[in-house]
């Protein structure tokens, strides 16, 4: 099995706002940095967040601060939070969002010329920062700036699959080159995940389509440390039409900016479920909301509710949501005059890769950052804290890295295991039989989407668990590319990322079953109402192969759970 | 039964493929379908190894731009329609990797060459204040994607990489609009060849984000060049040097058109309408006959026509290439005349049948008259097809009866089509004459190369462009090759010398037609 082999220091897997963010931190080093990214420099999921950045800048509401912050994302993420992580969040959230500006950010603006902010949910003050609504586009555009600017060499369309190890320190990363297939072993002193999530797990998701996992199953193999993966958020307002756009992304902005929900008998509902918050109640809240009124049929015909923003200014909703008025002027609705269909989408995921302050992870070497960790959101994520982790989480796994690189050696690389890798990605083209890719995709998409989502129970989620670990056994070692083609061949990738969506999709799975009390996006109808669900579940690959869960306790520095 | 779309796909494998080819699918329709959604279809019905790009599908990544009949889109926001055909194809330019994958690293390249990002020469203090005035038109061209698609399409980039392409020169403006930029991007700018773009506005059409990129970069940079002392060509000078002096781009030649005329009034007996004339400096110094044939044709449907015999130069020129002095001038000057006119003559409307001065009443005066004043200039502006078709109507138009028996194509003036949505009226017009054998050019709105300075500036360049739009004309099979603007007309009549294909302005046909028609 033929692979060439590339050097670096520092090697950052992923390329959206914690992998760019990461890799420009790691360069200002001196250090020979080489950024991996699955898809073109640019083109990440990050450009796809629209809300905004939470900052605790006060530039609004000067009462603010990181302490207010701090206390909003625990309480939002029910208490199961990793503290130390929210402090480092919180406090060094407006240093990254200057280092944004600094490299050329445009955000928008008060009347004093500082940045603007605005309402998200279950905050207590006016706390986003944003650009309209494509905030993410504008940090992506940036940190792009940002890279091109810098000394790290990008490697783009390169599939990282497996990371190597050795004595326990991190050696390298295996991977292929999309273009034209070929297999590479990138040997590095260091490595950064930045892989982002895993919607695509889920039939119905935000997510763009490269968020299938890859950092999960690929740190979970490697023997990681993953904590708190029972907790996905579904964000309550995806799109619900045409079939095509089902569950793109439609901004809590539009809910921050004054935009309400109503039900099929034009009921503003939320004031049934949280009459002081309304429709800014927790995302899982409204996610629940939502759910509960399409299921007890009041829903809208298409099986979701009514968002409008009608009510508001013209000028107010083409200058702050601009990307919702070409999104749904692309499915004929003028969201200025009618109101949007919406119902609940696979959005984010809490959980991850466990790490320390430093974004340290449990492999010598090995740094993460990004949605691809857990711990800093805990049971749920506010809306506007995936910016600012990708930014304060990003700039510390680069620098922590890098400090790793100038210590250390190039460990060796088991150059057998790396073959052996190469030979089971070339096995999926030469099998003579077996399951396409998108067949098994469907259906392990569709299992997710309908037995492990916003509610919960147990017999649902016995029979997922059963039906992954079928999967994992019978599809997995029989996966069957149609076309054995090695140069950009989408068959081939999809295949590669179905190994890793069935791992990220068994522990999520196996998590969930053992959390027998409701907790955060976790919503359990047969909730145990014994298990008040103040630990975290971390997940480990054993050494006899079968993954091992264990109920944790907190890490707790201020806020005790009530 | 479902509706079904067929498709021909660009495939191609260089490792075992000597040639790209197409291949059929049929592919159902659903509504709401996007041309993403169709490859999607294939790939997973039909063949997973179609390599195409893709990611977000929400029109944010900028991945997955392909030709769609001819046309660099996005696919995620292109929507298609039941019962049509489909031709998608890779990105112009761009080495082919596989199917619809291209090799970007051109782009990448030129892109690193600007020094793509806000250089700063000393440490920032924060907070920054920056007030949202100073961002406002950089917020606006910032929405870029960088999904290539506008590189494409484009017609210089077509004939060299000496120009960056429409993204690129719009970074460019990006960072000069950008106060806190300390680089001089003026400089780059020239050395980037900014004064080769036509502003033929494809790239407009084909962002995603409908970035203004001719006026809101292109031109802007072009201002700021003048503004710092950077010299026009002298074949741009000359033109703006004598609109300044006689109100006209070109030098006297003949008897102008103007001076021609016994006097300004044109009336007919019972009129449906009353229109002031707006000649422009080629109907008036150079294409005399067309002017008469135009006041001819609205005489025939009854329509008054005036035509102010002291006239002034658009400024067109001086728009695009950046003498705003010039181009406020003249703004204003025209303004006065044919409000003076409205008030003498009691009409609202100006009728243009030159696409560049349409183009700049409309988008380039009216809101710099506004700006300055408040208030817009008060006529209407209308193309003299736009103006037959929408305002006389097709119902009331007097049909030519000559009949002419050829096989006629249509070229769409930039500044016609994507200029002002003059699309379909002209060829309307064409369909009308007794004998005429339209034949639809796929190409028809590729510009011809002579707009935005670059006849005059760059003539070697604008003959390429144009060499590139014969070959598509030609391809028609037609006898004939019409449009609705002069200068388009001349780079035509020149691309034409050694060939049989004739060149016809669309005003000129028909009152040929009404005169055979008479006989």
């Amino acid at each position: 099995m033929d692979y060439k082999t590339i050097m670096c220091d520092v090697l950052v897997v992923g390329a959206g706002g914690a992998g760019c963010r990461a890799a420009i931190e790691a360069a200002s080093h001196n250090l020979d940095v080489i950024m991996l990214s699955k898809e073109l420099l640019g083109k990440a999921h990050t450009a796809m967040a629209e809300g905004g950045y939470n900052v605790s800048l006060g530039n609004v509401d000067p009462d603010d601060n990181p302490e207010t912050h701090f206390k909003d994302t625990i309480v939002g993420g029910n208490y199961l939070n990793n503290q130390k992580l929210a402090e480092v969040l919180v406090n060094e959230a407006p240093q990254r969002i200057f280092d944004l500006e600094d490299m050329g950010a445009v955000f928008d603006r008060t009347p004093e010329g500082k940045i603007a902010q605005r309402p998200f949910g279950k905050q207590s003050w006016r706390r986003t920062a944003y650009a309209s609504d494509r905030t993410g586009s504008e940090i992506m555009v940036t940190l792009t700036e940002g890279v091109r600017k810098s000394s790290v060499r990008v490697f783009d369309e390169i599939f990282a699959t497996k990371l190597l190890v050795t004595e326990g320190k991190i050696a390298g990363v295996c991977g292929v080159d999309l273009k034209y297939g070929d297999y590479i072993v990138f040997r590095a002193k260091s490595v950064v995940m930045a892989t982002g999530g895993a919607g695509r797990i889920f039939q119905v998701t935000s997510n763009a389509q490269l968020d299938v996992g890859d950092g999960y199953g690929m740190a979970y193999e490697a023997g990681c440390d993953m904590i708190d993966m029972e907790m996905i958020q579904f964000h309550p307002t995806g799109m619900v039409k045409p079939e095509s756009a089902k569950g793109k992304l439609v901004t809590e902005a539009v809910r921050g900016e004054g935009g309400i929900l109503l039900n099929n008998k034009s009921e503003r509902f939320m004031n049934r479920y949280y009459p002081e918050v309304m429709e800014l109640a927790g995302r899982d809240q409204v996610a629940r909301s939502i759910m509960t009124e399409v299921l007890e049929g009041r829903g809208s015909p298409d099986g979701g509710v009514y968002l409008s923003i009608a009510h508001l200014p013209r000028s107010i909703i083409e200058f702050r949501l601009e990307s919702m008025i070409e999104q749904f002027e692309d499915t004929g609705v003028d969201i200025r005059d009618e109101p949007m269909q919406v119902s609940p989408t696979a959005h984010h995921f809490m959980g991850g890769i466990r790490i320390d302050e430093h974004a340290g992870t449990s492999i010598q070497g090995l740094f993460a950052s990004g949605e691809c960790t857990g711990g800093v959101h805990g049971g749920n994520r506010l809306g506007g804290n995936a910016l600012a982790d990708t930014q304060v989480f990003g700039a510390i796994s680069g620098d922590s890295a890098a400090e790793y690189a100038k210590m250390a050696k190039h460990p060796g690389v088991n150059r057998e295991e790396a073959i052996k890798e190469f030979t089971r990605l070339e096995a999926m083209l030469n099998r003579k039989e077996g399951v396409s890719p998108a067949d098994a995709r469907d259906e392990l998409t569709k299992l997710m989407w309908e037995k492990v989502q916003i509610f919960r129970k147990e017999e649902d989620m016995q029979y997922a668990v059963k039906e992954l670990r079928r999967i994992e056994k019978e599809v997995v070692p029989n996966i069957k590319v149609d076309v054995p083609l090695k140069r950009f061949n989408p068959g081939w990738h999809q295949a590669i990322e179905f190994v890793h969506m069935v791992t990220t999709a068994r522990m999520v799975a196996e998590a969930a079953v053992i959390r027998k009390g409701s907790r955060g996006a976790h919503y359990r109808v047969d909730a145990d109402p014994n298990d008040k669900g103040y630990y975290n579940i971390v997940i480990r690959k054993g050494k006899d192969g079968k993954m091992e869960l264990k109920k944790e306790d907190l890490v707790i520095t201020k806020i005790t759970p009530p | 039964m479902a509706q079904i779309i067929k498709v021909k796909v660009h495939r191609y494998n260089p490792d075992t493929d000597d040639e790209p080819y197409f291949q059929d699918f049929d592919v159902e329709y659903e509504p709401g379908m996007t041309v993403l959604d169709v490859l999607l279809y294939i790939q997973d019905k039909f063949d997973s190894s179609l390599a195409f790009r893709w990611e977000c599908r929400s029109g944010q990544c900028g991945s997955c731009a392909v030709r769609v009949n001819k046309t660099a889109r996005i696919a995620c926001r292109t929507k298609v329609q039941p019962n049509t055909d489909l031709v998608l194809e890779p990105l112009e330019k761009m080495p082919i990797i596989k199917d619809l994958v291209t090799d970007v690293s051109q782009v990448t390249f030129r892109i690193r060459r600007i020094r793509p990002y806000v250089a700063r020469d000393k440490p920032v203090q924060h907070p920054e204040i920056i007030h949202a005035e100073e961002i406002e038109k950089l917020r606006e061209i910032r929405k870029c994607i960088e999904c290539s698609a506008c590189i494409s399409n484009c017609p210089i980039v077509h004939e060299t990489w000496d120009y960056p392409g429409p993204m690129i020169i719009r970074q460019l403006a990006r960072l000069e609009l950008d106060p806190r930029d300390v680089e001089d991007r003026i400089a780059m700018a020239m050395n980037e060849m900014v004064y080769s773009c036509t502003t033929c506005k494809m790239c407009e059409d084909i962002c995603p984000k409908n970035i203004k990129i001719p006026s809101l970069a292109v031109e802007l940079l072009r201002a700021k060049a003048v503004e710092a002392g950077y010299p026009l060509a002298s074949g741009q000078q000359g033109f703006v040097d004598q609109i300044n002096v006689t109100g006209r781009s070109v030098p006297e030649k003949d008897t102008p058109l103007l001076k021609e005329i016994p006097n300004e009034e044109f009336l007919v007996d019972n009129p449906r309408g009353r229109v002031a004339f707006f000649t422009g400096c080629l109907i008036d110094y150079r294409m005399q006959d067309t002017g008469k044939a135009l006041i001819e044709v609205l005489n025939r449907n009854h329509i008054d026509v005036i035509v102010p015999k002291e006239q002034w130069c658009c400024a067109s020129p001086a728009f695009r290439t950046g003498d705003l002095k010039t181009a406020h001038d003249s703004a204003e000057r025209v303004t006065e005349i044919f409000e003076t006119m409205m008030e003498k003559y009691n009409l609202d409307t100006v009728v243009v049948a030159c696409a560049g001065c349409g183009k700049t009443l409309r988008e380039d005066h009216r809101p710099l008259i506004e700006e300055k004043r408040g208030t817009p200039p008060k006529f209407k502006v209308y193309d003299l097809a736009e103006y037959l078709l929408d305002v006389v109507g097709e119902e009331n138009i007097v049909r030519p009866k000559g009949q002419i028996d050829l096989k006629i194509t249509y070229h769409e003036p930039c500044h016609l089509g994507r200029g002002q949505g003059v699309v379909e009226q002209p060829i309307e017009l064409l369909k009308m004459i007794p004998g005429v054998e339209y034949i639809d050019d796929p190409m028809k709105n590729r510009c011809c190369g002579a707009g935005g300075g670059l006849r005059a500036g760059q003539r070697e360049l604008s003959q390429m462009i144009a060499k590139t739009r014969k070959e598509y004309i030609e391809a028609t099979g037609a006898d004939m090759v019409t449009t609705e603007c002069p200068f388009c007309t001349i780079q035509l009549n020149d691309m034409m010398k050694d060939s049989d294909m004739k060149v016809r302005y669309i005003p000129d046909l028909l009152a040929e037609s009404y005169k055979k028609g008479d006989e």
